[in-house]
């Protein structure tokens, strides 16, 4: 059996997959889902196990997701950290870069650095941006910056030195001379984290990832031991921001790679559906209580980024992280999302969230905001026996109540205001969608959306009308599908380096040395875990750009060999740019970043199929209701249990389907064919 | 109902003006564009109405809708713009202009053969020809010195290029690849937000979009209206001065009155000093825009910037002064005087909305510009920036450290990293100093100092540090902050203080040191709490002496 464990804000998901012994085909999905405990995360995931009746000494592969990386920074629940630098430079984390998103803003706070002032160091040496040394390294003071540490109490060293991207032998050096002279504290350089330039990036990766060290690890090793005692017999694979599991002892030394992994699954595993049902350009879309994240899949591939910053938002500057996370956009907007109107008149929904306490007004728990799940009850979207997994009846009252000040300024009936809240929230997830489509170039006719969380396949429909998309897919378990995902994903490893050099042919020598040494440094990694080259997967890819560019494209170097010119490599980065900028130059291209992608596949279940008993489809109706589509009208509308719905049932529009986690809204204008798996795949018909 | 539809056409104007934001900042090849993010981008009606603007710096503000406006006075036949066609214009004294090296790009655009709409951006280019490399000088008496100058052209006629004028740029300016990289950076975004507004319209209808913009301008001018109402009435008087033209004369007054009613807000800069010799001076409309950012500073700072929100405010000055300088006056350095002039008015205004505006920051770009030929590619360089320095303190929090003035935004400092890399310079060191200062109840943000050395061959330095005689302002019994000001290490050890300074050789070995002022501090530093003092001492923010001097701290 597999298990997937997934902690998120408010629910510990578990995904088991039952495979038969005989066949190896998975047979069955067993769910279980319990609140997160955020004093002690470990202990989620034990409820969702008990909960589950599952016993751990029949698992072969148990997969984890958490959070608590991102939280222990957003909650400031990290070590004390000190930061060593390079002389002359130790104000750089909180210098920053200086910039003022809240641009007329005067009276605005910066957001302060992770480590003050005061514990921040800096030792003498120097390499230039050649990697050459300048400056030879002086340890000599390294016992009283040591003292001072120990007088702090400090639990953690972040070491940054300049260059050190290119040249890391000074960090090296610090390293071992601080294991030995302080091994009671974690020492991390920024060698280790990130091979990126720009200091003020790669300073505050570091400093946030020695910020996390401690804590992390010590998760880590109380989850590894109590899974062990309950049975489990291999160690834990840990879910990455990349999309791809690792070793636990791989997360431990460097445990910021776990920073986003719940949206990464997510997205891996609807890729992964994607392949076994032929869908390989995706477009995805995770709608839980706060925010809604989306991320484009182009042949079957997501986008990895390093420009990842947590706390960012269009007043803050946010602080960086650069490892790799798949390219998401997030945005505000979310079930609990609460309406608002502003001094001008203006309706506004999110990006505040009514959370879960007090939760939107139909929860009745005192919750005075309408939110877009409460547009849903108002529009007659979600059926009142469905409402929170059924466990609750909407609080009526409470709506009428908390739509009582919107319906007077905008002086509209509460089922208008309704509408207007369910347009605007769709607006804001269509900008979201096009930020991660037209803004870069793609169709998104070109591409199925696969939506999922908790609130994807409410308003998945309607979004997928207005940018056009032909093709909706609600997997089984929507709602919990991040979880799934981590059953789906293979161990991988991303290596960037930052190495500037022009795309001449006389440089293939050295692209291909560079590109050399890094899958030494993942053989070496992965020996660690008893994997050898034949069980590895190298990709290539660079960030290219002109000549005096900053910003560059990624492009992948398929089948890169001796013989591969370079021509063709620069003739698809000049199609590549001109796709996403509009233009080409006729100047020189520069590659900025080798990017080494290194995975081994797991040994992975199919997607469960799902069995034709024979049921007759009126049989899963269990009521007629009017619902309001808005500008499609208000339509009796028959209401179907999901789990009563079987491979190649077909259902016209309109209808809703609901299910414990999620309801999913039919248009008119679509009609729903079930696939073997158990998907509900949604056509957009021509009005 | 309509207005949701109509509120998310508005919507999506704005997020179209972003996504030009993101593109012209992709594309650039100037990292002054693509760091320091100095440029704006807008979209406006078929008559100059701004309709949505992404800014990367606040100095912009009235840049866009007014360069679209100019342009419809010169092509003002219906017949006169056609689709494909794409406008480029530079002149400061007309239309939203600033100085040479901010070029405008206007983008007319037609729905069914109808003018619908302008995109529209404005970027500093980091070279466009004249005297000094950067197209700045601080020592020019005319324009003619300061580049090449493009008196709205249509460098795009009916979507073929004008090559006689590619060639002439190619031809006139120091890094041609740069300039004209820049220039299709630009002419991309408005593509872009082109693109974007056809798709709006073909969406919704014609008329459904003329509807959405006609409200949403009437929305910004009510948002705007009901944040003036907060604002008490009066008439508010100040001065402040340019103290140096770049030939050591000054300073020259610049004054100005306020009158705050609950429908208006007028600034009135009638007997400022005349335009003077050099490059310090402004003209009419970066007086405009800089009113137009202190304006919505304190009243809408953070809705989406439209016509509407400035149509209670007006600006006064009799032409010809400092603030409203006239052809052919130079005005490469205009943006210290722009700077200067919102400073003025913010100093002003502090003390009636002390929850608006804290205590004076270092009010200057302090830009520097180095130039020389890098040491291992022997090609030729030059390094354009503005500088961090500190904010002041106000009535709720200390004074920030490391952020760039007010007339800057998003904009960023350029890595050590990269600077390295490109620049024939070494940093030796990117650090908060103890210069003084900023004492109060709540403490003054700490300047820095950056130091170059210069590891090229000979270099030259050309900068702006406004506030090199004068501190910036404490408020409410909080102490002055300290001084912008630049310094040249000599290899020997001698050393120079400047002010303005305009390519000033540099040696091999020479280091530039570029000190940026303490911001101001707020409330009497009696009131400050002992343990805050202890700990900025222990983080070094204060020494152990000022401690004493100012806190009276024993200890």
């Amino acid at each position: 059996m597999r298990v997937a464990t997934d902690i998120g804000g408010t629910f510990t998901d578990l995904v088991c997959l039952e495979i038969d012994k005989e066949s190896g085909k998975p047979i069955g999905v067993n769910v279980a889902k319990s609140d997160t405990t955020p004093s002690n995360f470990e202990q989620g995931i034990l409820d969702t196990i008990e909960k589950a009746k599952i016993d751990l000494n029949q698992i072969n592969f148990f997969a984890h997701g958490t959070t608590v990386v991102i939280n222990a920074l957003t909650e400031r629940k990290g070590a004390k950290t000190a930061l060593i630098t390079t002389k002359g430079f130790r104000d750089v984390l909180e210098i920053a870069r200086c910039n003022r998103p809240d641009l007329f803003n005067f009276n605005f706070v910066k957001q302060p650095p992770f480590v003050p002032r005061y514990l921040r160091f800096e030792v003498e040496e120097r390499m230039n941006y050649k990697g050459q040394v300048i400056k030879e390294l002086n340890t000599s003071t390294l016992n009283s910056i040591i003292a001072a540490c120990k007088q702090e109490n400090v639990r953690s060293i972040a070491i940054c030195l300049l260059h050190a991207y290119k040249n890391p032998r000074h960090e090296i050096l610090l390293v071992d001379e601080l294991s030995r002279l302080f091994p009671e504290v974690e020492i991390i350089a920024s060698f280790q984290v990130t091979r990126e330039w720009r200091e003020y990036e790669r300073t505050s990766s570091t400093a946030l990832s020695g910020y996390v060290l401690p804590i992390a690890k010590k998760y880590l090793n109380n989850l590894e031991e109590k899974l062990k005692e309950k049975g489990l017999k291999n160690a834990p694979y840990i879910m990455q921001s990349n999309g791809g599991i690792t070793s636990i002892n791989d997360v431990k030394d460097n445990p910021i790679t776990m920073v986003e992994s719940g949206p990464a699954s997510g997205v891996f595993g609807a890729i992964a559906l994607g392949k076994v049902i032929n869908r390989k350009d995706l477009i995805v879309l995770d709608i839980g209580g706060t925010t809604a994240k989306c991320a484009l899949v182009e042949n079957g591939q997501v986008k990895i980024t390093t420009n990842y910053k947590i706390e960012h938002s269009r007043i803050e500057a946010g602080y960086p992280i650069q490892t790799p996370v798949i390219d998401i956009v997030e945005i505000g907007n979310g079930g609990g999302s609460i309406a608002w109107i502003d001094e001008g008149g203006k309706l506004h929904v999110g990006p505040k969230s009514a959370g879960a306490m007090p939760g939107p007004a139909a929860y009745g728990r005192g919750g005075k905001n309408l939110t877009t799940t409460d547009a849903n009850i108002l529009t007659g979207r979600i059926h009142p026996d469905y409402f929170l997994g059924g466990e609750l009846q909407p609080d009526y009252s409470s709506i009428e109540e908390a739509s009582k000040p919107l319906c007077k300024s905008l002086k509209g009936t509460k089922e208008d205001i309704a509408k207007g809240i369910l347009r605007i929230a769709n607006a804001n997830m269509i900008n979201a969608l096009k930020l991660i489509s037209v803004n870069k170039g793609y169709d998104p006719r070109d591409f199925a959306m696969v939506v999922i969380g908790g609130g994807g396949a409410m308003h998945g429909a309607d979004l997928a009308r207005e940018l056009q998309i032909s093709e909706l897919i609600i997997p089984p378990h929507a709602g919990v599908f991040s979880a799934f995902g981590m059953l789906m994903s293979d161990i991988r490893r991303d290596y960037i380096r930052t190495n500037v050099l022009t795309l001449v042919q006389k440089q293939r020598h050295n692209i291909q040395s560079v590109f050399a040494e890094m899958e030494n440094e993942a053989l070496n990694n992965f020996k660690i875990d008893g994997y050898t080259r034949e069980n590895i997967t190298f990709t290539y890819y660079t960030d290219l750009r002109y000549a005096g560019q900053e910003h560059y494209v990624k492009v992948l170097l398929s089948d890169f060999d001796n013989d591969t010119p370079l021509e063709a490599i620069i003739e698809y980065f000049h199609k590549e740019h001109k796709k996403q900028y509009s233009f080409e130059l006729d100047t020189t291209v520069e590659l900025v970043n080798f990017h080494l992608v290194a995975e081994v596949e797991v040994d992975k279940p199919d997607f469960p199929k799902m069995k034709n008993t024979g049921k007759a489809i009126e049989d899963a109706i269990f009521d007629n209701k009017e619902v309001d589509f808005d500008d499609l009208g208000i339509h009796n509308t028959p209401f179907y249990h999901r789990d009563l719905l079987e491979p190649k049932m077909t259902i016209q529009g309109p209808a809703i389907i609901s299910e414990k986690a999620t309801t999913t809204v039919v248009t008119p204008m679509h009609v729903v064919h079930i696939d073997e798996y158990g998907n509900l795949i949604l056509t957009l018909q021509k009005a | 109902m309509e207005k949701f539809t109509l509120e998310i056409i508005q919507d999506a104007l704005v997020a179209a003006g972003d996504e030009m934001f993101k593109t012209l900042e992709r594309t650039s090849m100037s990292p002054i564009i693509y760091e320091s993010l100095d440029y704006a981008v807008g979209i406006t009606d078929t008559k100059g109405e701004l309709l949505a603007q992404g800014n990367g710096v606040t100095a912009f503000l009235a840049a866009l809708d007014s360069v679209v406006r100019a342009t419809l006075e010169k092509y003002n036949e219906t017949t006169s713009l056609k689709e494909g066609d794409v406008i480029i214009a530079n002149t400061p004294y007309a239309g939203g202009g600033t100085h040479l090296s901010d070029v405008s790009i206007v983008y007319p655009v037609f729905y069914d053969k109808k003018l619908v709409a302008f995109t529209v951006n404005k970027a500093h280019w980091t070279e466009l020809g004249g005297t000094f490399p950067g197209s700045v000088s601080t020592v020019a008496t005319e324009i003619y010195q300061e580049g090449l100058h493009f008196p709205f052209i249509k460098i795009k006629s009916e979507g073929v290029f004008n090559e006689a004028v590619i060639d002439m740029i190619k031809a006139n300016v120091r890094l041609p690849d740069s300039t004209l990289g820049d220039l299709y950076a630009g002419i991309a975004a408005a593509e872009v937000g082109s693109k974007r507004v056809i798709s709006i319209i073909e969406k919704y209808g014609l008329e459904t979009y003329k509807k959405a913009k006609n409200d949403f301008l009437a929305y910004g001018e009510r948002m705007c209206i009901e944040a003036l109402k907060e604002i008490p009435n009066g008439v508010y008087e100040g001065e402040t001065s340019i103290e140096d033209n770049g030939f050591g004369e000054g300073p020259f007054p610049i004054k100005a009155k306020v009158t705050v009613t609950d429908t208006e807000f007028i600034a009135d800069f009638n007997g400022s000093h005349p335009q003077v010799k050099g490059a310090t001076n402004l003209a009419f409309s970066g007086l405009v825009t800089g009113c137009r950012s202190l304006f919505k500073a304190i009243t809408t700072p953070r809705m989406d910037a439209n016509g509407g929100a400035f149509r209670p405010m007006k600006v006064l000055c009799e032409p010809g002064t400092i603030v409203s300088a006239e052809a052919p006056s130079a005005v490469s350095v205009y943006y210290e005087v722009l700077i200067t002039s919102i400073d003025l008015l913010w100093k002003i205004l502090a003390p009636i909305i002390p929850d608006k505006l804290p205590a004076g920051h270092l009010r200057s770009v302090c830009a520097t510009f180095i130039s020389g030929t890098h040491p291992d590619t022997n090609q030729f360089y030059i390094q354009a920036e503005p500088l961090a320095g500190g904010w002041g303190a106000s009535a709720t929090h200390d004074g920030n450290r490391g952020q760039l003035s007010c007339g800057s935004g998003e904009s960023y400092n350029i890595p050590i990293e990269i600077r390295e890399m490109r620049y024939g310079i070494q940093v030796e060191q990117y650090a908060f100093h103890n210069e003084g200062g900023g004492y109060g109840e709540f403490q003054g943000g700490n300047g820095q100092y950056l130091d170059y050395k210069i590891i090229s061959d000979g270099a030259h330095v050309t900068a702006a540090f406004l506030g090199e005689k004068t501190k910036t302002w404490g408020m409410n019994k909080g102490h002055d902050g300290s001084y912008n000001y630049f310094m040249i290490i000599r290899k020997n050890g001698t050393k120079e203080r400047h002010s303005l300074g305009t390519n000033i050789y540099l040696e091999k070995g020479d280091i530039v040191r570029c000190v940026t002022a303490t911001g101001g501090g707020y409330g009497n530093p009696n009131d400050r709490p002992k343990e805050q003092v202890l700990s900025d001492v222990k983080n070094g923010y204060i020494t152990k002496k000022e401690a004493q001097e100012f806190y009276h701290i024993k200890k």
